[in-house]
């Protein structure tokens, strides 16, 4: 029999495919950026010069910047609402009943659609003339006729949120299947215990569906408040920053390839990964399971 | 007593129902809108609500069109051939990865798996910048690998396959060992052919991510015909086709149909695939 020492040489062959790539496009990229967040880069030769911390000196007053945090801290709102609207899906459609099949696919097909793709409709569901203010107007929440036509994307008190409604819309999908996943190993009979016992649906939610999928929940809430922190492939394709809808990341990507500003983007994209950091602690802190 | 139960059923059913179809139309309301317009020959009734939702004069010229005015093939092509080459990647990369983590002691295992486990709360947008610059340097800008290796490892597909791996009876790895089987005859012919499921998942996990994928692309590819479908067509429909929203609409149906027919064959796998993922 072998010893475990002899698996050393062959466990870090298995891992040398990952290890390379990672620590080439995953690793080295934060190491790098952090270097260009303090150095002046010239993309022309690719020389950077140490800058003092102007950049960050630079971003700490910019009230640009500061908005754009502003945006992608509001965004931070969709987590809790796409969390509880995919577990309560996910719930409805852990049913055996005819036809789930079909409504999982339904439910799934944003998930599947190219975002770009995805937002060309959108930006004509959002239209001044487009389904929103007809359907706005059918229920009389709005001025009828073309008083209350608006261009939704390019009004600035609804503009993030016209974006925030389409991140929910593509991604409640994706977080119901993980939660479907997680639903379908709790025993039913735990479920038909409670019932017997005479818990209400709500007790039911509450005592056993939510502290069941706990781990779920938590994995599911880090990956939805990374998304909406760094949330900018949306806004590039619906608004492109415009009506108060910059974020953060739309902040260093139009810094990045528009300004060709490398290390102020740089700087500003380590002010967002420190964000992530702090609010994935939190997030262990209060969903992590109790030791 | 038998009636009131009866009813609660009946009543409990078509709440649920009706549950399902609302939100059924909330997640498929702009494809079917677009769906109608594409097949709609007469645009008039484009910006009518709700009379759009029906076309007007059935025809499939606008997808005609659609072919004949737009390089749709080309990024047909280009999306396949990358879509791939990134499953193949993926799979390669975690399988490889999953199996020294899940079943083998060795030193800095620990270190290794919550290192890789981390980068998930990095956002990895902000490797864009120092990505395009090692891609400058490797010379792989405007090129179809360039645009996918950055995904290749990455840290969901790597703890699926750990889990997956975890959840295979140590019994068979010693009935294998036993018989002389090297680790990689052990991962390929053990580990592999039992945990199809969490590697069908993972497959078309990186099927959707790759043919969907787009800010990248974008960034990466600069000559138009090597683009992706969902750079490709976003690109066009933003530029010389906006003005035509029948055509718009069907290039937009053309691009989901694909994915769309492959996921109605796979989802049964997607779904028991993912148990991996959340335990």
């Amino acid at each position: 029999m072998k010893n475990s020492s002899s698996y050393t040489g062959i466990a870090y062959l298995f891992l040398a495919p990952a290890l390379i790539l990672m620590g080439i496009f995953t690793f080295w990229p934060v190491g790098y950026n952090a270097y260009l967040a303090f150095n002046n880069y010239s993309i022309a030769d690719g020389v950077a010069t140490w800058n003092n911390f102007e950049h960050f000196k630079y971003i700490a007053h910019e009230e640009l910047f500061h908005n754009a945090l502003k945006n992608s801290l509001i965004y931070l709102l969709i987590v809790p609402v796409i969390q509880i609207a995919a577990l309560l899906v996910a719930k409805l459609v852990n049913n055996k009943l005819p036809g789930m099949t079909f409504f999982r696919a339904a439910f799934y097909i944003p998930v599947i659609t190219a975002v770009s793709i995805a937002g060309v409709v959108w930006v004509n569901v959002y239209k001044y003339d487009g389904i929103l203010t007809w359907f706005l107007q059918m229920l009389h929440l709005i001025p009828q006729g073309s008083d209350g036509q608006v261009d939704w994307l390019g009004n600035p008190d609804f503009a993030l949120f016209g974006v925030m409604m389409f991140t929910f819309w593509k991604g409640i999908g994706w977080f119901m299947v993980l939660y479907l996943a997680g639903l379908q190993g709790i025993p039913k009979e735990v479920e038909e215990a409670a019932i017997l016992d005479g818990a209400n649906v709500f007790q039911r939610f509450w005592k056993i569906t939510v502290p069941m999928v706990k781990p779920t929940i938590l994995l599911c809430t880090l990956m939805s408040t990374i998304a909406a922190m760094k949330v900018f492939q949306e806004v590039a394709i619906l608004t492109k920053g415009q009506a108060d809808t910059y974020t953060a990341m739309f902040y260093v990507y139009d810094q990045a390839f528009r300004n060709y500003n490398f290390g102020r983007a740089a700087a500003a994209g380590l002010v967002v990964t420190f964000f992530c950091m702090i609010l994935a602690a939190i997030q262990f802190r209060f969903l992590g399971e109790k030791k | 007593m038998a009636m009131g139960k009866q009813l609660q059923t009946v009543l409990t059913l078509s709440g649920q129902y009706a549950g399902l179809i609302t939100f059924g139309i909330f997640t498929t309301f702009p494809f079917i809108w677009a769906l109608s317009v594409a097949l709609s020959g007469d645009p008039s009734n484009t910006w009518l609500f709700p009379r759009s939702f029906i076309p007007t004069d059935v025809s499939l010229m606008w997808f005609k069109r659609v072919f004949d005015e737009m390089p749709f093939m080309t990024y047909m092509k280009n999306s396949t051939l990358m879509t791939i080459e990134s499953i193949l990647g993926v799979l390669i990369v975690s399988i490889l990865a999953g199996y020294p983590l899940a079943r083998l002691k060795f030193p800095g295992r620990n270190f290794i798996f919550v290192s890789i486990l981390a980068t998930m709360m990095l956002p990895s947008e902000v490797a864009i910048i120092p990505n395009f610059i090692t891609l400058k340097h490797m010379g792989l800008l405007d090129t179809h690998l360039g645009a996918i290796i950055p995904n290749f490892a990455a840290a969901f597909g790597i703890f699926l396959m750990k889990q997956a791996f975890e959840a295979v009876p140590q019994d068979l790895v010693d009935a294998a060992r036993v018989d002389g089987a090297t680790e990689m005859q052990i991962l390929w012919r053990v580990m592999v052919p039992v945990t199809g499921p969490s590697i069908a998942a993972l497959g078309i996990f990186s099927l959707v991510n790759a043919w969907n994928d787009y800010i990248w692309p974008s960034i990466v590819i600069s000559s138009r015909d090597k683009l992706p479908l969902a750079v490709g067509v976003f690109n066009d429909l933003t530029g010389p086709f906006a003005t035509s929203y029948s055509m718009v609409m069907a290039a937009i149906i053309m691009t989901v149909i694909p994915v769309l027919i492959f996921f109605a064959f796979t989802q049964r796998f997607f779904i028991g695939g993912m148990d991996g993922a959340v335990k």
